[in-house]
């Protein structure tokens, strides 16, 4: 008896599971009706594979709302799998990435971030056929994949522009004489670096004699040590505002900002203002956008455009909304002067006036040398 | 640049960092040592300190209250503890690894019940309220001392807690009978089931205790070290900790000494970064070099000894 209990029971959990997987993988298109409101536009069918979950306020979230837009105004359908982000769950990135492919139902498969072109290479060197676009990644380049990619460098000279005007200011709250800022990276790579070369040389733009204080937290999940560097930067080096740019790390560097009451907290990726608590929230000032959303609907775009960029990288800049700053909330509260040099940064940068370099590609050491020279 | 370091070193702020960086490490090495102690090796520190310091967000979250938060996490680190006990002393699987099913399931399940207790899914940024977090203490008289106040005063109440709790355990091993029997279990099970001693018990003791100690230094992960709770927020202090035990010759006295060491490599990395002429990748080895030091002349000094004694 026991052992039958145990085989019913052991037969369940096999069924709920099959159910799980199945139901979660089309629970996204089934409301989803093909409208097909432009008459003479294709409709696509997309798939979006999410390597990590949906609610991370920040890539995934922005690439669901493109592509939701996108289905809004009937221009594609689309089915999100959220395939998990723990080490566990990579195992199955790739036989996810197959199934789809090989179901042949999509026209165009997008995925994303740093963690997954090795196993888009696999994949589409097995379906040549199958159309793909990556967002945040240059790693390959693949006849049938679209790589997309986000002048961070760009964003980080807005935020340096802003950084680098306020903290002159004394007669706004918190600001203090010293003409230090910092930056608060995840890990020493070139594409944090990158956002680093951009928020130095806007600093330097509007201020010439700006010091910035770099450290990096070497992982983008330990706040703890987020705080430390921050509280440091804070305590022994007058800093006024610090960019945290480092993820959930980064979070410690607002939390320091705000527990001395000393200095002012910039967020990336997304607005962090608001998936702050109201503490925090009140010390973060701005936000450099990557809008993974927004590069997802140029794609589309340039499609219904009739111009197909599959095998390219292409890297979006601010005049196809691929990257900004927000300028709204606590941003209107500062200087007039600020956000004066900040609104010209955008114009200067989006009409080719200025042109920031990148640290990507860059073998010459000038980013490290540059990063060393404005230590103070 | 040497005067630049010195400059920061000497401050107070660099007191008070050691100490916030010690006391986690501090928890889960106390955990460690009263595991190990009664013959048990509980690797799963970090996995219990990850299901702490995410239930203490929870409860705090969900009563407003930080206490409630507190003893929550120390309740949940009791029953992971248990999980372990079970698995390990009850069905006698390998205890390494059911300490190291307890780290995956630290990591991938906080995110499942993160998502199935609130519809979050990376972090609880939003949720944070100043009640929930643990309350700042500053000492009376000692908080005027010039320099000594700075550095002692005005850390959070767990920090104090951890301090204390090194006496604590130090207590309950060598001044009361469970100790003792904690103790003689670790040092020879079958003597001390010969003279009585249950050792099942013992050991299932040893164990909740040590689950206990790790449950509130996950509290302090996401209580107050950090506002709030993330995936993978414990980032590795676990195992720091059971290199501290090691290095404290599990010690209560020895794993405080262990951490501290720990905690003041790290505040120097953190220091040093700012200076010209470090790199990350360098500054970030520090406190990993400082351990593996460490460890080599414990072993080179017990090395002697033994010698010595024969």
């Amino acid at each position: 008896m026991k052992k039958f209990i145990s085989v019913a029971l052991a037969s369940v959990m096999v069924v709920a599971m099959a159910a799980g997987c199945s139901s979660s993988k089309q629970s996204a298109p089934a409301e989803t009706e093909e409208q097909g409101t432009e008459a003479e536009g294709t409709v696509y069918n997309v798939c979006n594979l999410v390597n990590g979950n949906l609610g991370d306020k920040s890539f995934f979230d922005s690439a669901e709302a493109g592509l939701k837009s996108l289905q809004d105004a009937g221009r594609i359908t689309y089915t999100t799998i959220e395939m998990g982000g723990s080490t566990e769950d990579q195992a199955k990135w790739q036989s996810y990435l197959e199934e789809v492919s090989s179901s042949g139902e999509y026209d165009v498969i997008i995925c994303g971030t740093y963690q997954m072109p090795d196993y888009l290479k696999n994949v589409a060197e097995a379906y040549p056929d199958q159309k793909y676009v990556i967002y945040d990644d240059t790693t390959y380049t693949l006849d049938n994949v679209l790589n997309l990619s986000y002048k961070q460098n760009d964003l980080g000279y807005l935020v340096g522009v802003f950084a680098g005007s306020l903290t002159q200011d004394t007669s706004f709250e918190g600001i203090n004489e010293d003409n230090v800022i910092g930056f608060v990276g995840g890990v020493d790579s070139p594409v944090i670096n990158d956002f680093l070369y951009g928020y130095i040389l806007g600093a330097q733009s509007v201020n010439p004699d700006i010091k910035v204080d770099t450290r990096y937290v070497g992982s983008y999940i330990d706040p703890a040590k987020g705080k430390e560097l921050g509280e440091s930067m804070i305590n022994d080096n007058n800093c006024d505002i610090v960019w945290g740019v480092a993820g959930n790390s980064g979070n410690g560097a607002a939390e320091a900002a705000q527990e001395t009451g000393k200095a002012y907290f910039i967020g990336v990726d997304s607005d962090q203002e608001l998936t702050f608590s109201p503490e925090l929230a009140a010390v973060t000032l701005s936000s450099g956008l990557k809008n993974v959303g927004q590069s997802l609907v140029w794609v589309f775009d340039e499609l219904d455009a009739g111009n197909e960029h599959w095998g390219e990288h292409i890297t979006l800049g601010i005049n196809e909304g691929g990257v900004g700053i927000v300028t709204d909330k606590n941003f209107t509260t500062t200087p007039q002067a600020v956000q004066d040099a900040v609104n010209k940064a955008i114009e200067d940068v989006s009409s080719g006036a200025v042109e920031v370099p990148t640290a990507i590609g860059d073998e010459s050491g000038a980013v490290e040398a540059l990063r060393e020279s404005v230590k103070p | 640049m040497l005067n630049q370091l010195m400059n920061m070193i000497f401050t107070t702020s660099f007191g008070y960092a050691i100490i916030r960086i010690t006391s986690p490490i501090l928890f889960a090495a106390l955990a460690a040592v009263v595991a190990e102690k009664a013959g048990v090796t509980n690797i799963g520190l970090e996995g219990t300190m990850m299901f702490s310091s995410l239930f203490g967000v929870l409860f705090a979250y969900w009563t407003n209250n930080w206490l409630v938060g507190v003893l929550a996490a120390m309740v949940v680190g009791i029953l992971i503890a248990l999980v372990m006990g079970i698995f390990a002393l009850k069905l006698k699987t390998n205890i390494i690894l059911a300490g190291t099913a307890i780290n995956i399931a630290g990591s991938g399940g906080t995110i499942f019940l993160l998502y199935l207790f609130t519809g979050l899914r990376g972090n609880t940024a939003n949720l944070t309220t100043p009640q929930m977090l643990t309350p700042k203490i500053n000492i009376p008289i000692i908080k005027d001392i010039p320099v000594i106040g700075a550095i002692f005063s005005g850390h959070s109440i767990l920090t104090y807690v951890s301090f204390i709790l090194v006496i604590v355990v130090w207590i309950l091993l060598y001044k009361t009978a469970l100790g003792l029997r904690i103790r003689a279990v670790g040092e020879n099970t079958n003597a001390a089931d010969s003279v009585g001693v249950s050792v099942l018990k013992t050991q299932y003791i040893a164990l909740m205790i040590s689950g206990a100690l790790s449950g509130i230094g996950g509290a302090y992960m996401s209580m107050y070290y950090s506002q709030s709770w993330n995936t993978g927020i414990v980032a590795g202090r676990g195992f720091i900790a059971l290199a501290a035990r090691a290095m404290g010759q599990g010690e209560p006295v020895g794993a405080m000494l262990a951490s501290l060491l720990f905690g003041f490599a790290s505040a120097l990395g953190n220091k040093m970064e700012g200076l010209q002429g470090f790199s990350s990748y360098l500054v970030g080895a520090i406190p990993y070099a400082v351990t593996i030091i460490g460890l080599s002349i414990y072993a080179v000094t017990q090395l002697k000894k033994s010698r010595k004694k024969s």
